[in-house]
């Protein structure tokens, strides 16, 4: 591996639920077809570690003491994240690019690109988990 | 939820499971079974919507995670426990479900999930058939409905085949699942003398499903040919279940196979309709062929001889003659004759007359079109001057042919039939045409 890559971060964002659910069958396969090609094509090059779907139960935690514990998302007036992909690329622009090829754009999905700070290109800081042992749990 | 991409994953890419062609549309008409076995079809639209939500939540999560290993299971997991969810909410709500609940749990705790399973969806999907093929509902009810819940369209794909509007098809979904709750039809396979008349409802709403997808009369041609597809789907489904197993149930699939066998030559390069001698016999699909002809052995056990049994015979005439000279006009017009008997309709008459005069002679075919019983209901109907047109010509009448070929591009309706009719009109000799084919063209360009 290069070792002028450093790690970004992809977190897709759905804005759209309601584009989703109006779609037949065979466009949400054909979607999901794009998705999937778009995956493997990064894959191939080696632009991408892993990526993960985030199941849709979200819990949000705040106040002071932790005391207030909210059950979300709320789909039809937040954002909902519905996964990520962690890249391996040479620039914040290289990421930008990758980004705008996101097949659900159209539907409205916003794509945020973020680089993962302090991290070395094996990824994580010591005393953190590596990205292996997250999917493996 | 196991679907994920870990480092491995993505080195082995090669590995990553694929999905099928159509496998979200069939996986809902195989989930529909599923939940209604446990919901009632008195709650088909809940049905739906529980399909809908767990096919949903595999298109989001495999999107990003890569598909699981056995993406059947995976959906169909999800979908029960929305289901369960679902459930547990009403029974608050509505003490009065509390048996469907309890049905449920029964049916789904501690289930061994390998024993009959397949078995199980195969009645499924039978039981589901003969909801949607129900007498109480009207044969085009029926088709829609079918459409939806046995093949997994969306409204906006069906009113597109039907030139329809989405409000006009969800409208009439609704009308039929409150006819189904209303007059309290079941999920079950019928028995004892009512299953022969059952199989006949099912039989009947399959054919028009495939005749709409093969009359090229209206709507998207690829969407069309879906319809086929499907209604060849649902009949080797029907086959494929002992208790659909009829002599006329292959018939019908044979008729299928051996029509669908012609598709890839129907059409020229520009899209214009071809007409059967004119089609290139290379093109033609010898494994449908093949299935067709397996079909029509399997349907001939046994004594009778339904209308689907002659509609097979004469497209395998045309499907096993080398060339259109050497095919077995004579044999086609007895299968007519036959038809004709059994169930007469003008336009089987209009299709024997054809017939006639490949045997006797174009004079002979006109004849026979004079003498058709009914004849001014199939007036509006292009295809009676189109084939008055085609007779006339081979008699050398242009001046008779061109007023029949313009009367037919007329009442025709759409592009490929248009088209065709104009390069007859122009074969005939009329000089007032020849820029409508160019207009006709160019306003399918546009499309």
């Amino acid at each position: 591996m290069e070792t002028n890559t450093s790690p970004y971060l992809l977190i897709f964002r759905e804005t759209s639920p309601d584009v989703y659910k109006a779609m037949s069958p065979d466009e949400r396969q054909r979607l999901l077809e794009k998705w999937n090609n778009w995956y493997d094509g990064l894959a191939a090059e080696g632009k991408v570690q892993h990526g993960h779907p985030l199941e849709p139960k979200v819990r949000i935690v705040s106040g002071t003491r932790g005391e207030r514990v909210v059950d979300g998302p709320f789909a039809e007036t937040t954002e909902v994240i519905g996964g990520y992909f962690l890249l391996t690329v040479s620039s914040f622009e290289e990421a930008t690019e990758i980004a705008k090829n996101c097949p659900s754009l159209y539907l409205g999905l916003k794509v945020e690109v973020r680089a993962i700070a302090a991290s070395c290109p094996e990824l994580g800081v010591k005393g953190r988990p590596s990205a292996k042992d997250l999917s493996a749990a | 939820m196991e679907p994920d991409r870990s480092l491995e994953s993505a080195e082995h890419s090669a590995q990553i499971p694929q999905v099928v062609e159509h496998f979200f549309r069939h996986e809902t008409g195989r989930l529909h079974g599923a939940l209604t076995r446990l919901l009632g079809p008195e709650n088909l639209s809940l049905v739906e919507d529980v399909a809908q939500g767990a096919l949903l939540q595999a298109m989001r999560a495999w999107s990003i995670g890569g598909i699981p290993p056995n993406p059947s299971a995976w959906i169909t997991r999800v979908a029960m426990n929305q289901a369960r969810d679902l459930l547990r909410h009403r029974q608050m709500s509505h003490s009065k479900e509390t048996n469907i609940i309890t049905h449920f749990e029964q049916t789904h705790s501690g289930a061994s999930p390998a024993v009959d399973e397949s078995h199980e969806i195969r009645d499924d999907a039978l039981r589901l058939m003969f909801v949607c093929c129900h007498p109480q509902l009207s044969i085009d009810a029926q088709v829609v409905l079918a459409l939806k819940v046995l093949c997994g369209f969306s409204s906006a794909e069906i009113a597109r085949a039907f030139l329809s509007s989405e409000a006009a098809i969800d409208k009439q979904l609704t009308r039929t699942k409150q006819r189904i709750r209303e007059s309290g039809i079941g999920f079950e396979i019928p028995e004892g003398a009512e299953l022969n008349t059952r199989i006949d409802g099912v039989l009947a709403a399959l054919y028009l499903l495939f005749n709409e997808g093969y009359k090229a009369s209206h709507g998207e041609s690829l969407l069309r040919e879906e319809l086929c597809r499907e209604a060849i789907r649902l009949t080797s489904l029907l086959v494929g279940h002992p208790v659909g197993r009829t002599p006329r149930s292959h018939a019908l699939l044979a008729l299928m196979y051996l029509t669908a066998a012609r598709f890839p030559s129907r059409l020229n390069e520009h899209g214009d309709l071809l007409r059967l001698h004119e089609q290139d016999r290379s093109k033609w699909d010898q494994t449908l062929i093949g299935c067709g002809l397996h079909q029509l052995v399997e349907a001939a056990q046994g004594s009778e001889v339904s209308e689907y049994h002659l509609q097979a015979g004469i497209a395998a005439c045309h499907c096993t003659a080398a060339d259109y000279g050497s095919t077995d006009w004579a044999r086609i017009l007895s299968h007519y004759d036959a038809l004709n008997r059994i169930k007469p309709s003008p336009i089987v008459a209009l299709n024997r007359a054809v017939a006639v005069g490949n045997v006797r002679g174009p004079q002979a075919g006109l004849d026979a079109i004079a003498r058709i019983p009914q004849r001014d209901r199939l007036e509006s109907h292009y295809l009676l001057h189109a084939v008055m047109g085609e007779l006339h010509s081979q008699m050398n009448n242009h001046q008779a042919a061109a007023e029949c070929f313009r009367e037919a591009l007329r009442l025709a309706q759409v592009g490929p039939e248009q088209l065709y009719l104009t390069r007859m009109l122009e074969r005939s000799g009329d000089a007032d045409f020849p820029p409508l084919a160019a207009r006709v063209r160019a306003s399918k360009a546009l499309n």
